[in-house]
């Protein structure tokens, strides 16, 4: 079994793969969600898919320094406070709107 | 210590931010001064900065243009502060209800300006992603900052998606560079980085490009720029239109300039292509605007066609244009946005129509704003000409007259908008019970400055050859 899954550990093409399909596929919900939160959750799906992208090149390109890792870890970081402003404006929204579905979100189209 | 401008900035955010919970809601009129003086302090700091060092083993480097970026961070900052006292402190004509938490305002506002300056002196990816997250995160914080009024909120929550979804991509190319060159060094990879036939490579620069454009609102990426404009609270809105667009530029320096110094002249076509969309949208779509602030959304949409345009010269040429023409944008847009701030404090409304007849009741105000706005159209003595005059002579240099030609003709176009608001304030009459409002100490101030700025940064040939003579030698470290 061990054998087995040494003999066809990923490559650098299927990890790339793999955050590719995870990109589109957070671009493609955050097109086709109407609520925000759901929204926020395909661009945390982006943002990772990109950080993975780092350590993925790090990991088969550069073994031998840490550089992109840190950056993913930069990049958790960042990511977790750009999603506390986002629902803290959300919460604020939903107190007068009651709803944060996006597409009732037309005040200023005139 | 070369890092002492943005330490001063940091140190000053916190302090206000502590000094905010011993004070009485009587005494938090003084967070704003504090703050004037940290940024001045911080300013004071940079003028002693020497030139041409490093530090952090070359990730914060000090340079002519990161110290020109810095001085136009700090100086729409402090103005950004000055036009917000009145709002903040409640003198305001009408009540405005749900603007307050000064403490905070002013900490989040000293934070995006940090960011920034870290931003034009990063060398490296990291940092160069954090102080871009640094500069922007607390900008949705500041555009949803009206808590009882729903269009601040919805403003917010449309910046705050786009936003994320811009710096996704920003990332995601960035993390293709990292592939493409092993290394996170900005240098580094502009050393390594060849094109080629090399789909990679294209996938993250259209990858970088989409999320810059999207911050400097170039056409396709611009669409957020009108309703976040025009929801935010209205300093916020001109802080955006400068130093988000400020920041913008000097990411693009980075990319540009750093990671693809020799290849710019093989996309060189493709720039142009943008700058002439840019601004054709941007003062078409503004001729039919009724709201003064989505109507400057546009108008800061086409500046930023012209921005682009310095982009073309052969190798980085255009870099002193560029910058000068920064540091007239921030005075002249902040010029209008003085008035438009002081308007709104004084009678709430924002559309274009309630401004007539105002040159019988506030006849320096009306006068300011029509100069700024003059400005901004290119009005031969005033800056603005003196700006564009530059950026239009480099385009013309790497021999895209077209470009040169269609950017004349949106000059006018722009003349022709600019004027609808000149126009109500002096041709239409004013209503029956017209009466002067009262113009702040503080908000006549700031205008005075910012009108002789406008007059004078374009008369006074010093200016601009400074910047050229210090930029001069930046571009011989970049051209190999």
């Amino acid at each position: 079994m061990m054998n087995f899954l040494a003999a066809h550990a990923p490559g650098p093409t299927h990890w790339l793969f793999l955050t590719t399909i995870l990109f589109s596929i957070g671009l493609c919900g955050l097109l086709t969600r109407r609520n925000a939160v759901g929204i926020l959750m395909a661009v945390e799906l982006m943002l990772n898919s990109a950080a993975m992208n780092f350590v993925v090149f790090n990991r088969f390109c550069v073994p031998a320094g840490v550089d992109g890792q840190v950056m993913a870890i930069f990049v958790i970081a960042v990511a977790a406070a750009e999603v506390v402003v986002g629902m803290a404006i959300f919460v604020a929204i939903f107190r007068y709107c009651s709803t944060i579905d996006v597409s009732k979100m037309n005040l200023m189209k005139k | 210590m070369l890092m002492m401008p943005e330490i001063i900035v940091i140190l000053t955010a916190f302090g206000v931010l502590v000094l905010d919970l011993f004070l009485t809601e009587r005494s938090r009129w003084i967070l704003a001064p504090l703050a004037l003086i940290g940024l001045a302090g911080a300013f004071a700091a940079l003028y002693m900065t020497p030139l041409h060092e490093q530090m952090l083993g070359g990730r914060f480097v000090m340079d002519p243009v990161a110290w020109w970026f810095k001085v136009v961070f700090l100086l729409s900052g402090a103005i950004t502060i000055l036009i917000s006292m009145d709002l903040l402190n409640g003198k305001t004509g009408v009540r405005i209800r749900g603007i307050g938490f000064r403490g905070e305002y002013f900490t989040v506002l000293l934070f995006t300006i940090t960011g920034m300056m870290y931003l034009i002196s990063a060398r490296d990816l990291i940092t160069l992603y954090v102080s871009l997250e640094l500069a922007t995160i607390p900008l949705f914080v500041l555009t949803a900052w009206r808590r009882d009024d729903a269009r601040s909120g919805e403003a917010g929550l449309k910046y705050v998606i786009l936003g994320a979804l811009a710096s996704a991509f920003i990332l995601y190319g960035m993390g293709l560079i990292y592939g493409l060159t092993g290394s996170l060094n900005l240098d580094t990879i502009g050393h390594a980085l060849t094109p080629g036939r090399n789909a990679v490579f294209w996938l993250a620069i259209a990858a970088l490009f989409a999320g810059v454009g999207f911050k400097l609102t170039i056409v396709p990426f611009h669409l957020w720029a009108a309703d976040v404009y025009q929801g935010a609270p209205t300093p916020v809105t001109a802080y955006l239109s400068v130093a988000s667009k400020g920041a913008g530029l000097a990411f693009m320096f980075q990319i540009f300039f750093r990671m693809l110094g020799p290849w710019i002249p093989d996309g060189a076509l493709l720039i142009a292509l943008f700058a002439a969309s840019t601004m054709t949208l941007g003062n078409t779509v503004a001729i039919v605007q009724h709201n003064i602030k989505r109507f400057m959304a546009f108008s800061a949409i086409s500046q930023a066609g012209y921005f682009l345009m310095g982009f073309l010269g052969p190798s980085s040429a255009g870099v002193p244009a560029m910058l000068f023409y920064m540091l007239v944008y921030v005075v002249s847009n902040m010029g209008v946005f003085t008035a438009i701030v002081w308007f709104a404090n004084e009678t709430g409304r924002e559309q274009i129509e309630d401004y007539r007849g105002l040159c019988r009741t506030n006849p320096l105000m009306a006068l300011a704003m029509m100069v700024a706005l003059f400005s901004l159209a290119g009005i031969p003595p005033l800056s603005g000409f003196v700006g564009k005059f530059f950026l239009f002579s480099i385009a013309s240099q790497a021999g895209f007259h077209w470009l040169v030609a269609v950017a004349a003709v949106n000059s006018t176009i722009s003349l022709y908008y600019y004027l609808r608001v000149v126009r109500q304030m002096y041709i239409e009459p004013g209503g029956e019970d017209a009466r002067a409002l009262p113009v702040s100490r503080k908000l006549a101030l700031t205008q005075a400055v910012l009108l002789l700025g406008v007059v004078f940064l374009g008369l006074v040939p010093g200016i601009y050859e400074s910047i050229h003579a210090d930029t001069a030698s930046w571009l011989a470290a970049l051209i190999r």
